[in-house]
């Protein structure tokens, strides 16, 4: 538990030296912003581009409600653009020290591997989620200024779903980074694979429960409807077990020296 | 700490690194593991510090798993790496806290090894900046942090400068009555300074295990060792046919005499240059043979 604090204190010196912990939530940030300026401003944009002739558009009708455009910021911005840039920002976790020797070395010091591991998700982990809050956070702020407010107990629950998503995030782009000495590899794998959740979890509503990214449509139902779906036990638990599966794998991974 | 290697074998894809080697070092002792590249010393020493998993046999500290003793462990890689970012007062509180050292201590204690490794004043400097040598001393720091029982170096002084390498030899002397020390080196004279027992492996097998005396008294030669004036060339001739004489040989710049009887005839033989006033500029007797030939000659054998 001490090597556990020493490892993760190691982590946060890093995030602050290499100012990850100031240049990641910016950029959320600016991901939080985009989505309700360019919805509110859509209308001008569209009239203007297309002149008045073809379509007409109404702007009352143009304009949607505050808990729409507050979903799609967590299912356009943050899970496209979003989850590109926290893979590239987590994919060197383990690879790096991998790598250099670091990993070898650190554990030749009286240190359990699942201190090392658990140091590398927290740590990584807390810098998603204080990221992505900032981003929605600001979000948040914009879209009830320009639009409608949404009912904060509703928006926090949003949030806390999407970080159960996240969670996997972190966790596969650890495994991946246990696996594989090639960064680009890393992103690469890590992003076709998100996308490709992303994408079946709202095929089926079976594959969706099994799907983590079903947590991530959820949360934005949550937003966009007020309710969470069916089966929405199941997709949490299903995502807590496969997060615990990876964990484990990598723990055995390193645990046989295969990096 | 009682080291025991058993029958420990280690195979990669197309060679065997490490072939049933088996070893045991007593408390306090120092063994010196040397062989050509490529001998698998490494390999040995990464398993020894549990990096690499040997695929048969096994390795006791005390009788119980390595993984067990962690903490009584400082081990130098090859090549240390440390976080670039980090100072090197940085590194050895982030590595002495992994070994479960309180802050006080280490706050107490860094400075002082610090010194001994001669980077007092680098302590704020970023290892990113550091040479490769810098790199070596910060590494020896952190082996020895901790005050381990066992000490396992892979190469501790090849990639050091001639006064880095004396200090750390020091060092190394200071610590080894209390502490078993193992280091692999392809360079004798460093081993030779510290260490009493070598272990010479070769192509994975361990293939000489013995004291740096029992070594010399193996390959001694009775020969005498002797120098000339160029003039005086012509009394070889005449020692050449002297009964006790076996043989002459060139030797370096001058000549290895080789005899029956050592010490009498080397009495007689110097006597007898010296009745036709022969100009010597060097007589030796006996063992001319360095440790690095007996070496040489072990490695190539085989």
């Amino acid at each position: 538990m001490n090597n556990f604090a020493v490892l993760s204190k190691k982590e946060f010196d890093q995030m602050i030296r290499e100012l990850k912990i100031i240049w990641l939530p910016v950029v959320f940030m600016l991901l939080g912003l985009m989505q309700p300026i360019s919805m509110y401003y859509l209308p001008v944009i569209l009239e203007k581009l297309g002149g008045v002739e073809g379509i007409l558009i109404d702007p009352t009708m143009a304009r949607p409600d505050g808990s729409e455009v507050l979903a799609s910021t967590l299912g356009s911005q943050f899970d496209q653009l979003g989850i590109i840039i926290l893979v590239v920002a987590a994919m060197s976790v383990i690879q790096a020290e991998k790598v250099n020797g670091m990993l070898a070395f650190i554990l030749t010091r009286p240190v359990s591997i699942s201190s090392y591991i658990g140091s590398k998700i927290m740590t990584h982990y807390f810098l998603a989620i204080f990221s992505i809050a900032i981003g929605y956070a600001v979000s948040y702020g914009y879209t009830a200024y320009l639009f409608t407010s949404v009912p904060i107990p509703q928006a926090i629950l949003a949030f806390v779903l999407y970080c159960i998503w996240l969670l996997f995030l972190i966790t596969l782009v650890t495994m991946l980074s246990t696996f594989f000495n090639s960064p680009a590899f890393i992103a690469l794998v890590g992003i076709v694979v998100l996308l490709l959740c992303r994408m079946t979890a709202g095929l089926h509503p079976l594959i969706g429960a099994l799907n983590p990214a079903g947590v991530s449509l959820r949360a934005t139902s949550v937003l966009a409807t007020g309710s969470m779906g069916d089966w929405w036990e199941v997709n949490i638990i299903a995502t807590l077990l496969i997060i615990l599966g990876m964990a484990l794998i990598i723990h055995y991974w390193i645990a046989k020296k295969k990096f | 700490m009682r080291l025991e290697i058993n029958n420990v074998t280690k195979k990669f894809k197309h060679k065997t690194a490490v072939d049933r080697f088996s070893m045991v070092i007593e408390v306090n002792d120092c063994v010196g593991l040397i062989g050509p590249n490529g001998a698998g010393k490494s390999t040995l020493i990464q398993i020894i510090a549990d990096i690499l998993s040997a695929d048969e046999g096994y390795i006791l500290l005390d009788g119980q798993k390595i993984s067990t003793k962690k903490d009584q462990i400082g081990y130098l890689p090859q090549y240390p790496n440390f976080y670039s970012w980090m100072t090197a007062f940085e590194t050895l509180l982030f590595m002495g806290k992994l070994s479960g050292i309180s802050k006080s201590h280490l706050h107490k204690d860094i400075p002082l090894i610090l010194e001994k490794v001669g980077l007092e004043k680098e302590a704020q400097a970023k290892v990113g900046t550091f040479s490769g040598g810098m790199k070596q001393r910060l590494g020896i720091a952190q082996a020895l942090l901790h005050k381990p029982t066992l000490i396992i170096m892979d190469e501790p002084v090849s990639a050091l400068d001639p006064i880095g390498r004396r200090e750390v030899l020091n060092l190394l002397k200071e610590i080894k009555k209390e502490t078993t020390i193992l280091i692999s080196t392809h360079i004798l004279g460093d081993a030779e300074e510290i260490c009493e027992r070598f272990v010479v492996i070769k192509d994975g097998q361990k293939i000489e295990d013995a004291t740096k005396t029992q070594l010399l008294n193996r390959s001694q030669e009775s020969a005498i060792y002797l120098t000339i004036r160029k003039e005086d060339y012509e009394w070889l001739n005449q020692v050449e046919n002297l009964p006790y004489v076996k043989g002459i040989e060139n030797f370096g710049d001058g000549f290895k005499i080789s005899v029956q009887q050592m010490e009498d005839d080397a009495y007689r033989l110097l006597q007898h240059g010296m009745d036709r006033k022969i100009g010597f500029k060097k007589f030796e007797i006996g063992v001319r043979e360095s440790l690095e030939e007996i070496f040489l000659a072990l490695v190539v054998k085989v």
